[in-house]
């Protein structure tokens, strides 16, 4: 008898007969078999990385910087924890942080794996869940899922199991947030690892899963460019905006207006991720973007307000809570499209579209709940048409008047009540000053540094509309915001990998510099282009995703080039990447696990410790969440920092309220053994930190290069590394960093062209024992130069061990 | 004299408590009482003004940990004893007794803000308001809470007046 195997098949004989075979039992043993070679950790639960987690935050300690000193979560309470005092249940103020941490983490992890799940029903349903997964020239298809899992999926509905075991180990994890759970923020700390593991493998699903489905680019170096910026939308034409992450329904509108020939008669654009999945449908090969980016969140407020947009489009995720409100006010109607976001608005997913249509046009309705997205598909564009002309005829107009826009400004009283409630304090007032005597350009330096959250307007005593003044004096920069912006190109391959891998673990490539999440930077968007810029002339690789590659197209440098222009774009050393949306971040860590699995041949397969112990020893990457906001920001970063990856957030991410930073001066937690004798081996103190923040980008640049730095970098490795802190912190702090000696084994570590002005600082400053007829270090560093050596932090991996 | 003891409005609440607000005098008294003060200054103190008196406080004696990039403002100041430090590590190590300082001196007894963005500064201190026993002053124009004492919040006039009022009774 043949082997029952998962899938599809007909009985003979029996028509219209169909039996779908989901799982089978013995199932994961038998595929393990398969699989070949299988780590001890498949499919892990919550206890089962608990040693790696430990061995990590014995290094890198919980920092907790509560924002509330009050727990509420239960009727005991509330209770004050000031000082880590008790609250009634026993939970002490680390303990809560850790769990507030926690939550924000799963909360995260459930945003990303919850689109993941909507995403694959869609896709199942409409291709088959026998579809193969495409994903470009790799062997290793989902290397996050199959780290994790142990299984390596090649259809759709391979797919199914690791998000249901993502599914349910989220659900373990929000169990222990409940009153007389975990009462010890370690075990909190270690959760929070788990749930941050968990969104790495909910990403890949979701992003794996579209890029096969939807044409989109597949590891490919040369993605076409795509438009970006309020400047490009031209507001003669019907404007379809669409905002969220969940590119689904939008495909449907897309191939509608194709087939109607709508593409060059009306403008389809986006903000957020929907809108960078958006450029990416369909362009598998080169072809063109059949959509336009607006930006980021930081835009939505702004983009509803400048009164454009004829009709929105919402998926889910990062939309505003009062999109439905603020476009009301401007005839807007409101399209629902997924049950995450309905705005309370009635479900005509069943209606005739003739009716929603009529119903919305006329302003019966403000909107509407469209689940159907072949009814979207059609309804959305139709809409857009027929709101243009009855909004041109009626003169819809938002922004004030050049009268109405002196009388608001001289209505201010300068009471600095708009400065203070403003999260970053933007001076508001000195802007209405300026702009009454004529002067746009302050207001127009803060429409850059403005986030367009609108707690300025309802503080404002004299009920002023900040923002509306704000875009309105700022019309001239909006219209020269047009930039490129490199559609999203998913995984790195594995002959990148192989071509690079080498670089990347000797070091004589400096580093990955993974630009990632959204846009609540401190001081403009700019700053990014400035970090990009300087990593990628010193020959780090840069790696984008969401907001922050939007945000990074938005400039351009003399020759007028945004950086996807300037710089090419496959994975190698000085070269820029976009992987592509939020869910692209899985891309990010994949691309380190395949340093593991393509250039060290580590096995992979349910490996995580193992995998997650060769990243944080030998592969230089750092992440950098700049304008960090939202809980999935903290997701993806846990995920990072689980698998060895720090991250630096900017000033903001204070917010989330802890950080993981070592000390350097505690030195016996700067040691890992050997594994080829099980020996202890001293390691300098990087990276330094899991998490952390940085005050300005002028503090993080030498941060970046420092904590590149890793104990397997050869000698040439470490020189470049070495010789990028240094001139990094001399040309932004304009000092010569304090600790640069505890980077140096021998005295081929130094810069070369300084070695022996760096020999003479040893020797004066440090009590180091110089020989200078050989010009060679006697004596005097703490961790040993030796290319063979196999750090590693976990004892079972050490031969001799 | 300026007066920057009032207005304490607080916009959005840490929890029931917050910084008394406080006088140039006294924060010059405080100052003169510890044993080991710390002047911790922030990137927004490289403002042309406000640099000169963040560098007038540390001419009287006070080592300076700048944060961000604000040690720019204090290299070459003959007189100054300034290190940079990342403000987050700042408050992780301030949190631990067996810190031995910027100096290898042992930890402080008295930290003293200037020139730190207000939301930052804020929760960097609520590590060392839950988790030290450290007293805290904040100098900057920003009422802040999570700090042992505060100035209120003031304008940039009325700022610069208290700075040299307390730069007086050094």
């Amino acid at each position: 008898m043949s082997e029952l195997k998962t899938g599809t098949f007909s009985v003979s004989d029996l028509e219209n007969v169909q039996i779908n075979i989901g799982s089978i039992v013995g199932a994961i043993e038998k595929t393990a078999a398969e699989e070949g070679e299988v780590g001890l950790t498949v499919k892990p639960n919550i206890s089962g990385l608990r040693d790696w987690d430990y061995k990590l935050l014995e290094r890198y300690n919980p920092v907790y910087t509560p924002m509330c000193d009050q727990c509420c979560y239960c009727t005991f309470g509330t209770c004050d924890l000031t000082g880590n005092k008790e609250g009634a249940c026993g939970i002490n103020m680390e303990g809560h942080n850790a769990r507030e941490f926690m939550l924000r983490v799963i909360t995260g992890a459930s945003a990303h794996s919850g689109h993941g799940r909507h995403l694959l029903h869609h896709l199942i349903d409409k291709y088959g869940a026998d579809y193969p997964l495409k994903v470009g020239q790799t062997n290793i298809i989902a290397p996050n899922v199959q780290m994790v899992t142990g299984k390596k999926p090649e259809t759709l509905g391979d797919l199914e199991g690791a998000l249901s075991y993502v599914e349910e180990q989220l659900v373990q994890l929000l169990a222990c947030v409940h009153v007389g759970q975990e009462g010890e923020a370690i075990d909190f700390e270690s959760k929070a690892m788990h749930g941050g593991m968990l969104d790495h493998v909910g990403m890949e699903v979701s992003d794996i899963a579209q890029i096969s489905c939807l044409e989109m680019p597949k590891a490919d170096e040369n993605a076409p460019l795509s438009e970006i910026g309020m400047g490009t939308i031209d507001s003669e034409k019907p404007v379809l905006l669409v905002i969220g992450h969940n590119v689904a329904g939008v495909t449907n509108i897309i191939d509608y207006m194709e087939d109607h020939d709508l593409t060059d008669k009306m403008e389809l654009c986006g903000l957020c991720c929907t809108a960078l999945d958006m450029t990416r449908y369909r362009t598998e090969g080169g072809d063109v973007p059949k959509a336009k980016v607006v930006g980021t969140l930081a835009k939505e407020l702004k983009m509803i307000r400048s009164g454009v947009p004829d009709v929105i489009v919402v998926d889910e995720q990062c939309v505003r809570a009062d999109v439905l409100r603020e476009a009301r006010k401007l005839m807007m109607p409101v399209i629902t499209t997924n049950d995450k976001i309905m705005y309370g608005l009635p479900d005509r997913s069943e209606d005739d579209i003739e009716d929603i249509i009529d119903d919305l046009k006329s302003g019966r309705d403000d909107g509407a709940l469209i689940l159907d997205f072949e009814k979207l598909g059609e309804v959305a564009p139709r809409l857009t048409q027929e709101m243009s002309k009855i909004r041109k005829e009626k003169g819809v107009v938002s922004l004030p008047t050049e009268e109405e826009f002196n009388e608001l400004t001289s209505r201010c009283v300068h009471c600095l009540a708009c400065e203070l409630e403003c999260p970053t304090n933007l001076p508001i007032s000195d802007a209405m000053t300026a702009a009454e005597e004529g002067d746009l350009g302050p207001f127009e330096i803060l429409h850059d540094k403005c986030v367009a959250c609108g707690r300025c307007e309802q503080a404002c005593p004299k009920d002023i509309p900040v923002l509306n003044v704000i875009e309105k004096a700022s019309q001239r920069v909006i219209r020269e915001e047009r930039g490129k912006v490199r559609v999203g190109r998913g995984q790195i391959s594995d002959p990148e990998i192989r071509e690079e891998g080498v670089n990347l673990v000797m070091g004589t490539t400096p580093g990955i510099i993974a630009m990632v999440g959204c846009s609540n930077y401190p001081d403009g968007t700019k700053d990014l282009y400035r970090i990009a810029d300087e990593m990628l002339r010193r020959n780090y690789i840069v790696l984008m995703s969401g907001c922050s590659a939007m945000d990074l197209g938005m400039y351009q440098n003399d020759d007028g080039e945004t950086l996807y222009e300037k710089y090419p774009a496959k994975f190698q050393k000085g070269n820029l990447i976009n992987v592509g949306s939020c869910v692209s971040n899985s891309h990010i860590t994949a691309a380190t696990i395949k340093v593991a699995a393509i250039f060290a041949q580590r096995n992979i397969t349910g490996n995580y410790e193992e995998i997650a112990d060769y990243i944080l020893n030998r592969v230089g990457a750092v992440g950098v969440a700049w304008g960090a906001y939202s809980q999935k920001a903290s997701s993806i970063g846990t995920g990072c920092n689980r698998l060895g990856i720090p991250v630096i957030l900017g000033p903001h991410g204070s917010k989330y309220r802890r950080a993981l930073i070592g000390k350097p001066y505690e030195e016996d937690k700067w040691k890992v053994l050997d594994a080829r004798n099980g020996e202890t081996m001293d390691i300098p103190p990087a990276p330094e930190f899991l998490l952390t923040t940085a005050e300005t980008i002028d503090e993080m640049m030498p941060m970046l290069a420092k904590n590149c730095i890793r104990p397997s970098d050869n000698n040439m490795g470490r020189m470049i590394k070495l010789t990028h802190y240094i001139e990094l912190s001399e040309k932004y702090l304009g000092i010569m960093p304090d600790d640069w000696y505890k980077y140096v084994r021998n005295e081929t570590d130094l810069p070369l062209a300084r070695r022996e002005e760096f020999l003479k600082k040893l020797e004066q400053e440090y009590g180091w024992d110089i020989d200078w007829n050989k010009k060679k270090i006697v004596s005097g560093p703490t961790s040993k130069l030796d290319v063979s050596a196999q750090p590693t932090n976990v004892e079972r991996l050490c031969k001799e061990a | 004299m300026a007066d920057v003891s009032k207005n304490l409005k607080v916009y959005t609440t840490y929890g029931p408590k917050s910084a008394r607000g406080t006088k140039p005098a006294i924060v010059a008294k405080m100052i003169e009482k510890a044993k080991r003060p710390l002047f911790v200054v922030g990137s927004e103190v490289l403002e042309e003004k406000l640099l000169a008196r963040a560098q007038a406080i540390a001419k009287k004696g006070i080592p300076v940990a700048a944060t961000g990039h604000s040690i720019k403002g204090f290299i070459d100041e003959e007189g100054v004893d300034a290190k940079y430090i990342n403000i987050h590590f700042l408050g992780t190590f301030l949190c631990d007794p067996k810190w031995a300082g910027l100096d290898d001196n042992g930890c402080y007894d008295l930290i003293i803000l200037l020139g730190h963005k207000k939301y930052y500064i804020n929760q960097v201190l609520s590590a060392l308001k839950n988790f030290s026993d450290l007293n805290t002053i904040n100098i900057g124009k920003h009422y802040t809470q999570n700090a042992t004492l505060s100035f209120g919040n003031v304008t940039p006039e009325v700022h610069l007046e208290a700075l040299d009022e307390l730069i007086d009774n050094l």
